[in-house]
């Protein structure tokens, strides 16, 4: 020990240790909470995955010709079991001119048009055979035909659909490639009351937001 | 043993230990990354067996990550043929039906969510895009005096994206669509400030895909899985349009709102709606980045 090296006194000593032990715990206690990472939980919620009925492609509507290729039961379109034949069923109206859907039909529900002026089943059952359509131009079409009849009155939207423009187009782009599927009038639209019912939409995007806040409330004013 | 002693080895294990703690995320590099792929040579430079070893590579990482041995390929674009999008702005309800197809086609991480197509919902009369919401959430849409404007990567003829990328990782290709190549991709994120369409994510984490929702048909510039900080964004399906097939938002819209072709074929749907529909907007056209979407409306 030299002469100009001071020991140092015990109350300098203690405090050293002091120091050491408390950098020792705060060291013990850093590891331990990155070994651990508690926050790596707590800012990653779960989101919930969404609902498979919204990757879904099938049509919502199922086309006679859909029925036939699966096999289904077709026993709603043997018309014949109940009606007579050469004996057209009567069309009923109430005092506004609305047609009255007997009960054996009241799944169906009238609309097609506007202010109730496509009340007329004949415009596009056959008459004389309810087995067919009756097309405008007097012929008769079958039941997987209902597209064709369908064109004959809204020709600019047929005119799309033969062009793939109008409704949708599953498979290739590129017909050499591969088919395409065109779906039917009646696989989206119902004949009955063609406009597209409304539906509830998938889930919106949950934010990026540290930690998750509550969902954004929908503004009342907006979906007024 | 001294107390001296004591303290000082008992300080020093616990740094050690602090220091092991704090490089423990390295740990965690082993799953996304490896000497091969960092000695990757970048993708216009590879030779098609350079390919075949890397995507070898990614099927195993996937493997290794997912238990699913995906197929995975480095499809090209096709002569003849450059892809043009058209959305039928009067037919759109709004459903989002696209967005979780896209999702789960082209394996977005579901935790945080990344999804490629944003739909706005805007009020009739109006292309304002500061009045749009995307966090709408009604019972039933479509609502009453709106309507919905999906927003997803407009493929442009002139893309911004790509001029700011320092590092060439973002760029055309010939049939319009453009790509990114994760493995070159530094993530410095120019690119998603400099397009002016919202369209590219960033995986600020590791993204998070469920094994079952896991789509197995892979390509290599598309739909693989990416890694915590990258960049992507909607590629029109590469792994699909590329073999004939019709992107995966088109395919499960209900009102057929979405149509996709080859805008060089005088017989595809969006070469007869360019010629026979009336109103078209490129979105934001004043930005002159000349957009391969094109939105438009029924007469």
């Amino acid at each position: 020990m030299s002469s100009t090296q001071k020991r140092p006194s015990a109350q300098s000593l203690r405090r050293t240790n002091w120091v050491l032990g408390v950098i020792t715990v705060g060291f013990l206690a850093l590891a331990a909470a990155l070994l651990a990472s508690p926050w790596k939980a707590s800012t990653q919620p779960k989101i919930p995955l969404v609902d498979p009925s919204f990757l879904e492609q099938t049509a919502w509507r199922k086309s006679y010709s859909d029925l036939v290729r699966e096999k289904a039961d077709l026993s709603d379109f043997q018309c014949y079991v109940c009606h007579e034949k050469k004996n057209p069923p009567p069309l009923r109206y109430d005092e506004q001119h609305v047609l009255i859907v007997p009960d054996e039909h009241s799944d169906i529900k009238m609309g097609h048009g506007t202010h109730n002026r496509n009340n007329l089943c004949y415009n596009c059952h056959n008459e004389n055979d309810l087995l067919t359509f009756s097309i405008r131009d007097g012929n008769e079409l079958k039941f997987e035909e209902s597209s064709r009849l369908c064109g004959s009155c809204h020709g600019p939207n047929y005119r799309d659909w033969e062009a793939g423009v109008h409704g949708r187009m599953n498979g290739y782009w590129n017909h050499q490639l591969g088919d395409f599927k065109r779906l039917d009038c009646v696989n989206c639209h119902n004949p009955h009351a063609p406009k597209i019912p409304t539906r509830k939409p998938a889930p919106p995007p949950h934010p990026l937001r540290l930690p998750l806040l509550p969902e954004p409330q929908p503004k009342a004013a907006t979906t007024s | 043993m001294g107390r001296r002693n004591f303290l000082r080895s008992s300080a020093a294990f616990a740094g050690l230990g602090a220091l092991a703690a704090s490089l423990s995320p390295l740990r965690e590099l082993g799953d996304y990354s490896s000497v091969d792929e960092f000695m990757q040579k970048y993708y216009k430079e590879m030779t098609p067996d350079d390919m075949a070893k890397v995507i070898t590579r990614i099927e195993n990482d996937v493997q290794r990550q997912y238990g699913i041995r995906p197929h995975v390929r480095d499809l090209k674009p096709m002569d003849g043929a450059e892809f043009v999008y058209c959305l039928n702005l009067t037919r759109c309800i709004g459903c989002r039906k696209c967005v979780h197809a896209c999702v789960n086609e082209n394996n977005q991480s579901r935790n945080p969510e990344i999804q490629y197509i944003r739909v706005l919902k805007l009020p009739h009369g109006s292309m304002d895009i500061d009045k749009a919401d995307h966090e709408y959430n009604p019972e039933s849409v479509p609502e009453k005096g709106f309507f919905y404007m999906p927003v997803q990567c407009q493929q442009c003829h002139n893309p911004p994206c790509v001029k700011v990328c320092p590092v060439h990782a973002t760029w055309q290709e010939k049939d319009g669509i453009t790509v990114i190549d994760y493995d070159w991709c530094i993530g410095c994120r120019y690119c998603e400030a400099a397009c002016p369409y919202w369209a590219r994510r960033f995986n600020f984490t590791k993204p998070e895909i469920p094994k079952e929702r896991l789509n197995p048909n892979m390509s290599y510039l598309g739909n693989r899985p990416r890694k915590q900080g990258v960049m992507e964004k909607c590629h029109f399906c590469i792994q699909r349009t590329r073999v004939g097939r019709y992107p995966a938002c088109l395919e499960v819209c209900p009102v057929g709102a979405r149509k996709f072709g080859n805008i060089l074929d005088p017989d595809s749907e969006v070469s007869y709606i360019l010629r026979e529909k009336r109103i078209f907007i490129q979105l934001k056209e004043e930005m002159g980045t000349n957009p391969r979407f094109f939105y438009y409306f029924e007469k």
